[in-house]
């Protein structure tokens, strides 16, 4: 009973959550100081030149204002709106009109899910692996050895990580290219090697940015985890070192791992701006920047929306997933 | 501690396995991009499959677009600036951006004018031009463009639609190859405003048989259009990073065939990535034309490839002839800055020499008239207001200009150690460093402030007239500009040496387009809209320059064009005049020159510099880009004027 009551609570709290998101992402924008009509006519009296007329600048302004559904009061506005977020209809961008802003986000959102859930993982395994070793042995020299990997990744800025990456595998080895080329068409077995190889250093970049902080946080946990007391109760069993280190530190230290893991996976809807940025990499970060430069209203709603609708449910999911890791949770403990 | 053996390989072995990876995946086929040929005589591919010596490869100007597969030129969010103009469309009449002039394209010749009022115009097709399908271009395609953007004005949104439907009154076809079209008022700049003005036209014609059958032309993409260009579509990308292009084979049916023939049998425009991965793509040459790279990067590039070049030799080595010009844009409604002794102070107090080497490491070319000094604009304008310029006094006596401005950028580079044979001497001293700027004088910019009862506080900084404390906001680009930026801040550092206290604001591009049109909003900004004039017809940017596009002081109503905030009866009465006059006539020069005069006497607008095109070229693959010795055409690929370049280029001996 106890456990539903705990279900239900997660669920309100999950669509409380966001219904308020959802409606400071209308009203968020609207506060920005620029607004996507000024913008499309700024871009045009800067082109050179070509400035229109005062009558054809005022058709234009009041046209795109019709179009983009900008008229109106701002009740009627935000209706309109909840109605459309109701149906995943966030309308067209304002910057690429008419192209709908749900297609621009469904064709990023696989490059980036594809990335980022992947070296996250990656970052999360190897990071979490080798802070438990190098925190369970923790008075070894190598041990400490697998630290200073992480000590020396952690705080390198992920600018530099990049460049550095791309110099050595790109510039100088020439073993991957310095700008993807992904290449149309339907999948196939050339076309995912061709994704593969040219994902390899974003993704690289990303797992050696990613893992420092499991290493740090892994062995930090680990070393309070193996002098608790039933950890030495299990050393006295005459347990062996890996079933220690698996069984009783691993299992107990990884809760807050978990978490962090699973919030990270919530968040990758916002993007790898800076991989994208570095790499030419196609995904959601670029497209939420330029939105929010251009005042591109819509595919900010858009992209903001699928970012909060994806952190809360890794949070829901985390909260139901929790009784399954802590049994404190279940049992009401 | 097996285990942990175990577990240590098991994490070697999975590093090995991704590095492993990346050897297997790599394409072995084709020769890596950039290499000239593979061992063997092959011949190097790009990789998009294309033989890398029949590729020219340009930076996109755009970097990545959202909606890559949209090629619909009646819409807003076409994808206009990787190859849509300057490959595959054709316009009544083009420009020569070598001399600024117009000359026929799709049109036979110039338009025939029919009545006095100059508002009737027959225009003659040239016969023999097709569409890549196959089709001829016909009077039926200019007459239904015509009546989609009248029958269809809200709801495409391209700007052009409005522009000509607020510019032509009526139209009717005379023939398969002829065409009236009536304007609303006298249409001097009919030419250009049918057919281009500098980089593009208000005008695409469209093919009436492939638009005719579209249900909604707002919705239709047109992904792979009909051109009327010398290439076609060949693929893009999906995610907006490229696109590639390939040459008709029936390119001499195009519209661009009197030109010649293209030499690259592809164009692939692709975004390189951020400015560092681009400058190491072009070191290994994987491209062969950048847009907008930074003088620090071009010099890392020529320092590692040879065959990096600029678009001069020496001093300031980049192409100056843009249409537009670094300026600072003032809210000449808000005090203090209503008072011309302010802006004139502002004006002094500007250290340009200083600015342009900080910034831009002295490769930047003064221009003091509202408007960049080029090839095109500088006898019109420029070489005859030198010696009014020279006799120019303020209200003290006051001469403001420095006609040696070029010989001073010298000289100051020169003791700052720069090579000599890297400066201009003689006339191109003046070519490359602009025929003159105002004097940096803060002594005489602190006379006019104390003319207006601004005076220095005890912290050095001006005050308000009536001592209370002034802080002058300069708006500037973010990184979304980086040179304009850099700029910003060196005016910034320039104004508070002389005694105003700055607030340097950075900005977004969105944010940046609301503040230049709100005047609420305005204080000072770093800008270059109100500056564009690329040719005698200066009416074409500050046609809006009219009371009625004036606003109240604190109003966040939006101003049109009045940029500056001019608030000038003579300026609007020559500028009503200039815009019913012929303008091959000297009295629509002269006309010009008075709106000049007017402009700087009162200081209205800070013109500093013409905007320099950093656009590097990489000649292993290509050779005979427009160079400052042979300027045949400006150097951009985002301009419809890349046409000439496609024709003028030569394969590299290899």
């Amino acid at each position: 009973m106890k456990l539903l009551q705990y279900i239900i609570q997660r669920f309100v709290m999950y669509f409380l959550v966001l219904f308020i998101g959802i409606t400071i992402t209308f009203f968020l924008p609207r506060l920005m100081p620029s607004d996507p009509i000024n913008n499309y006519i700024s871009q045009v009296q800067a082109r050179a030149g070509q400035s229109l007329s005062t009558e054809a600048t005022q058709q234009l302004r009041d046209q795109l204002a019709e179009l983009y559904g900008l008229k109106g009061d701002l009740f009627t506005q935000y209706t309109s709106y909840l109605a459309r977020v109701a149906r995943f209809d966030f309308g067209p961008s304002f910057t690429y009109y008419p192209e709908p802003v749900i297609d621009i986000l469904m064709d990023a959102l696989p490059w980036t899910a594809g990335l980022l859930i992947t070296t996250t993982l990656l970052a999360w395994l190897i990071g979490n692996s080798i802070g438990l070793i190098a925190g369970y042995f923790n008075k070894r020299r190598w041990a400490g050895a697998l630290e200073v990997v992480g000590i020396i990744l952690y705080p390198i800025p992920y600018y530099i990580l990049a460049l550095v990456v791309i110099l050595i595998f790109a510039y100088w080895l020439a073993l991957f290219p310095l700008s993807p080329t992904f290449l149309p068409g339907p999948m196939s077995w050339s076309k995912t090697v061709s994704i593969l190889y040219n994902s390899f250093l974003p993704a690289l970049t990303l797992v050696l940015a990613g893992f420092g902080w499991n290493v740090l946080a892994m062995k930090a946990l680990a070393v309070a985890t193996k002098e608790d007391a039933y950890v030495q109760f299990a050393r006295l069993k005459g347990t062996t070192d890996r079933t220690r280190m698996t069984n009783y530190v691993f299992r107990n230290a990884m809760l807050p791992q978990i978490t962090a893991l699973v919030l990270s996976l919530g968040f990758i809807f916002n993007g790898a701006i800076q991989t994208e940025v570095i790499f030419s990499y196609p995904g959601i970060g670029m497209t939420m920047r330029a939105a929010a430069g251009n005042g591109d209203y819509n595919l900010l709603y858009g992209s903001i929306i699928l970012t909060i609708i994806s952190v809360a449910t890794a949070a829901l999911v985390l909260d139901l997933i929790y009784p399954l890791f802590d049994p404190r949770i279940r049992l009401g403990g | 501690m097996a285990s942990t053996h175990r577990m240590l390989r098991l994490l070697l072995l999975l590093s090995f396995v991704l590095s492993m990876m990346a050897g297997c995946a790599a394409p072995a086929a084709a020769p890596a991009p950039g290499e000239a040929a593979a061992p063997g005589g092959e011949v190097a591919m790009t990789e998009v499959g294309t033989p890398r010596n029949e590729t020219l490869i340009v930076q996109t100007f755009d970097g990545k677009t959202n909606a890559p597969d949209n090629m619909n030129p009646l819409m807003s969010g076409y994808s206009i600036w990787r190859g849509f103009r300057e490959l595959a469309w054709g316009y009544l009449w083009e420009m020569d951006t070598a001399t600024g002039q117009s000359y026929p394209e799709l049109a036979a010749e110039l338009p025939t004018v029919l009545n006095d009022e100059y508002t009737q115009f027959e225009i003659k097709l040239k016969p023999g031009t097709y569409w890549s399908d196959g089709v001829e271009l016909t009077a039926d395609d200019v007459i239904y463009t015509l009546d989609t953007y009248f029958n269809n004005k809200d709801k495409l949104t391209y700007w052009g639609v409005s522009a000509i439907t607020n510019y032509v009154k009526s139209y009717e076809k005379v023939d398969d190859y002829t065409v009236r079209i009536e304007t609303v008022k006298p249409a001097y700049d009919f030419v250009t405003t049918l057919g281009v003005y500098t980089w593009g036209s208000a005008f695409n014609i469209v093919p009436k048989h492939v638009f005719e059958k579209v249900e909604d032309l707002a919705a239709f993409k047109n992904e792979y259009p009909v051109t009327l260009g010398a290439y076609t579509l060949k693929s893009y990308d999906p995610n907006g990073q490229w696109h590639l292009w390939e040459r008709r084979e029936d390119w001499d049916r195009s519209a661009t065939a009197p030109l010649g023939e293209p030499a690259a049998k592809y164009v692939f425009y692709k975004n390189f990535g951020d400015e560092q991965t681009r400058t190491l793509a072009f070191i290994k040459n994987e491209y062969d034309v950048d847009t907008f790279m930074s003088p620090d990067s071009i010099a890392a590039a020529q320092a590692q490839n040879p065959n990096v070049h600029t678009f001069a030799a020496s001093l300031p080595y980049h192409d100056m002839g843009d249409a537009c010009s670094y300026g600072i844009i003032m809210n000449n409604l808000k005090a203090p800055l209503d008072k011309p002794e302010v802006r004139w102070a502002l004006a002094l107090s500007l250290d340009l020499p200083n600015v342009g080497t900080n910034s831009m490491s002295g490769q930047f070319k003064g221009s003091a008239l509202p408007m960049p000094d080029t090839q095109i604009t500088r006898p019109a304008f420029f070489e005859p207001l030198q010696e009014w310029l020279n006799e120019l006094t303020l209200a003290d006596g006051y001469k403001p200009y420095n006609p040696n401005f070029g010989a001073d950028m010298v000289t100051k580079l020169t003791e700052m150690g720069m090579d000599p044979a890297q400066l201009p001497t003689g006339d191109a001293v003046t070519d490359n460093y602009g025929l003159g700027w105002w004097k940096a004088d803060p002594v005489e910019a602190e006379k006019l402030m104390n003319s207006v009862g601004m005076f220095k506080g005890a912290d050095g900084f001006y005050t308000m007239p009536d001592g209370s404390p002034w802080t002058l906001e300069l708006v500037i680009p973010s990184d979304w500009n980086k040179v304009m930026q850099r700029v910003g801040f060196s005016i910034a550092d320039s104004w508070t040496k002389a005694g105003f206290k700055v607030n340097a604001r950075q900005v977004d591009n969105g944010e940046f387009g609301t503040v230049q049109s709100t005047n609420s909003l305005l204080q000072t900004m770093v800008n270059w809209t109100t500056s564009c004039v690329f040719n005698t017809n200066f009416v074409n940017n500050w046609r809006s320059w009219t009371a009625e596009n004036l606003k109240p002081v604190d109003s966040s109503e939006q101003v049109i064009g009045n940029l500056n905030r001019i608030d000038n009866q003579v300026i609007f009465d020559k500028i009503a005049e200039a815009s019913a006059m012929d303008m091959s006539q000297p009295e629509f020069l002269a006309a010009g020159q008075d709106v000049i005069k007017e402009t700087i006497q009162n200081m209205y607008y800070i013109n500093m510099m013409n905007i320099p095109t950093t656009i590097p070229t990489n000649e292993t693959y290509w050779t005979n880009f427009p160079k400052q010795e042979n300027p045949y055409a400006v150097p951009y690929t985002w301009w419809s004027s890349f046409k000439k370049i496609l024709t003028n280029i030569e394969p590299a001996a290899q």
